[in-house]
């Protein structure tokens, strides 16, 4: 995958900097991206992964965009109401960057079978344990990343390190990391929580720095705090079985 | 539209504040989408740069057929296309030490998303001339900073900094580069923070400078503390006008 004069202007912030470099900004270009989700979390880490110069991303949500979603989700425009916000947010993303490949999905029963063919994927919404099944029979990488309210956290996984089901469900929802569903969001909240999820999968691409892997991470908007709980793998996870 | 996040009090504190962002760029681009989505009411937006091809890999604010259109405008957009309501005012002026402290007075909160340290030490001195809190958020390649200075209730940007670097010591983002979601991430600190100060609620930054490692994905928390001695906010100010920032950073004279 080689780069063009104008991605070469446009990506000039990454290409100068050692650690992404030419190579690395060819690695976003081929790389591909299943974002699941378009709320708070989501819509952030979307825009920010397409912008970024990765090459195809696939957005799923079976939502339909409403009011309420224009109050705390920043990938969607008033003009879209009605649309799925999969297909909303494809919208801009590709105003942001035509040059990617971005597909939408509102079928409700396509996540898990969507994984397969994507190197990452960024899960905000959806059956986490059934995207994570597909992530490990994939041997793709993830982020599991929601936000509810103005809190949330994110988790990690590359092959070989814990996985979402290594955590038990308890200890997950006490860090509060969870899907994100009906509930109210605040949308900065998701700003914080979806770009940490786009810059663990830029990381994960690039292979770079410390990734969140083995280490559930959790914000608080309302106190401005910061947590992080190491975890690892169980032998007897349910979902991985510690292989 | 009403997010069910804030209680009706918080609602209609939010939609009666109204916010000055100090740059469009990196870090004003969550922060418009961001303070938009939760209804603050009136949002100013000073800048006077064109949207660059360079800009769109981390201003999400503006679209690829924004290309060579001011900042200010292609941002007025892109908030009313979110939140129609909002009322948007623009300011496409280099901000100046002849014209910062009559904007300053139109606004309840500045937020610092500027890029360099003249415009810092400026928006600084004009926050505590007019007590205007201010939420300060930079960057520098995968590493940011952000925090909050609220006049009379803890330090500003010259206790912590009393002395801009050597010019020429610190290279622009375009000479060092930066990570294109990194000021996506401080922005929407600097949102949230924005958001509590107007609403009313929660425990802010004042007194705490986070300071944050995307390649560690770490954030540490340093306690700060309003410098007695300082020139502008201390017991015996000496600093009771704008001065020229340029020089001050420049080093002449000096």
């Amino acid at each position: 995958m080689s780069l063009t004069e104008q991605d070469i202007l446009r990506y000039a912030r990454h290409i100068i900097m050692p650690e992404v470099g030419g190579r690395g900004q060819k690695r976003i270009k081929a790389a591909s991206v299943l974002v699941a989700g378009l709320g708070a979390a989501g819509s952030a880490a979307a825009l920010y992964l397409a912008a970024a110069g990765v090459g195809r991303l696939t957005l799923w949500d079976p939502a339909e965009l409403t009011e309420a979603d224009l109050t705390q989700a920043i990938a969607h425009a008033r003009s879209s109401l009605g649309q799925s916000r999969a297909a909303s947010a494809r919208g801009k993303l590709l105003a942001i960057n035509p040059d990617a490949a971005v597909a939408a999905s509102a079928d409700p029963d396509a996540l898990p079978d969507l994984v397969a063919g994507h190197q990452v994927v960024v899960a905000t919404a959806g059956d986490w344990e059934a995207v994570q099944s597909a992530v490990l029979q994939a041997g793709a990488s993830a982020v599991f990343a929601g936000v509810q309210g103005a809190a949330g956290a994110a988790l990690a996984h590359r092959p070989g390190t814990a996985c979402l089901g290594c955590i038990p469900a308890e200890e997950r929802d006490r860090a509060g990391l969870r899907p994100e569903g009906e509930g109210c969001a605040v949308a900065a909240a998701g700003g914080v929580v979806g770009t940490v999820a786009a810059t663990e999968a830029l990381k994960l691409i690039l292979d770079i720095g410390s990734p969140l892997t083995d280490r559930l991470w959790a914000y608080d908007g309302w106190t401005a705090r910061f947590r992080e709980t190491g975890v690892s793998r169980r032998p007897d996870c349910p979902l991985c079985g510690g292989d | 539209m009403m997010n069910a996040c804030f209680t009706p009090e918080e609602r209609e504190r939010l939609a009666r504040a109204s916010v000055l962002l100090i740059g469009c760029g990196g870090l004003g681009s969550p922060v418009a989408y961001e303070l938009a989505a939760a209804g603050v009411g009136r949002i100013g937006l000073c800048d006077m740069d064109e949207v660059d091809l360079s800009n769109l890999q981390r201003q999400v604010l503006h679209h690829t057929a924004d290309v060579g259109r001011p900042k200010v405008e292609s941002g007025r957009e892109k908030i009313l296309a979110l939140r129609p309501g909002t009322q948007v005012d623009l300011h496409p002026v280099t901000l100046t030490s002849e014209n910062a402290l009559e904007l300053f007075r139109q606004y309840d909160l500045i937020l610092d998303g500027s890029d360099n340290f003249a415009t810092r030490y400026l928006v600084n001195d004009a926050c505590v001339l007019t007590g205007r809190p201010q939420v300060h958020g930079s960057i520098f390649r995968f590493d940011g900073q952000v925090t909050t200075f609220v006049p009379g209730q803890g330090p500003c940007y010259r206790c912590i900094y009393p002395t801009p670097p050597p010019p020429g010591s610190v290279p622009s983002c375009a000479e060092a580069g930066v990570i294109g979601v990194l000021p996506g991430f401080i922005g929407s600190l600097m949102a949230m923070e924005a958001l509590k100060l107007l609403a009313g609620r929660g425990t802010g930054l004042t007194g705490r400078l986070l300071i944050y490692s995307a390649l560690d994905m770490d954030v540490a928390e340093v306690q700060i503390r309003r410098n007695p001695e300082c020139p502008v906010c201390g017991d015996h100010p000496t600093i009771h006008e704008l001065i020229d920032y340029e020089q001050f950073c420049g080093g002449v004279g000096a």
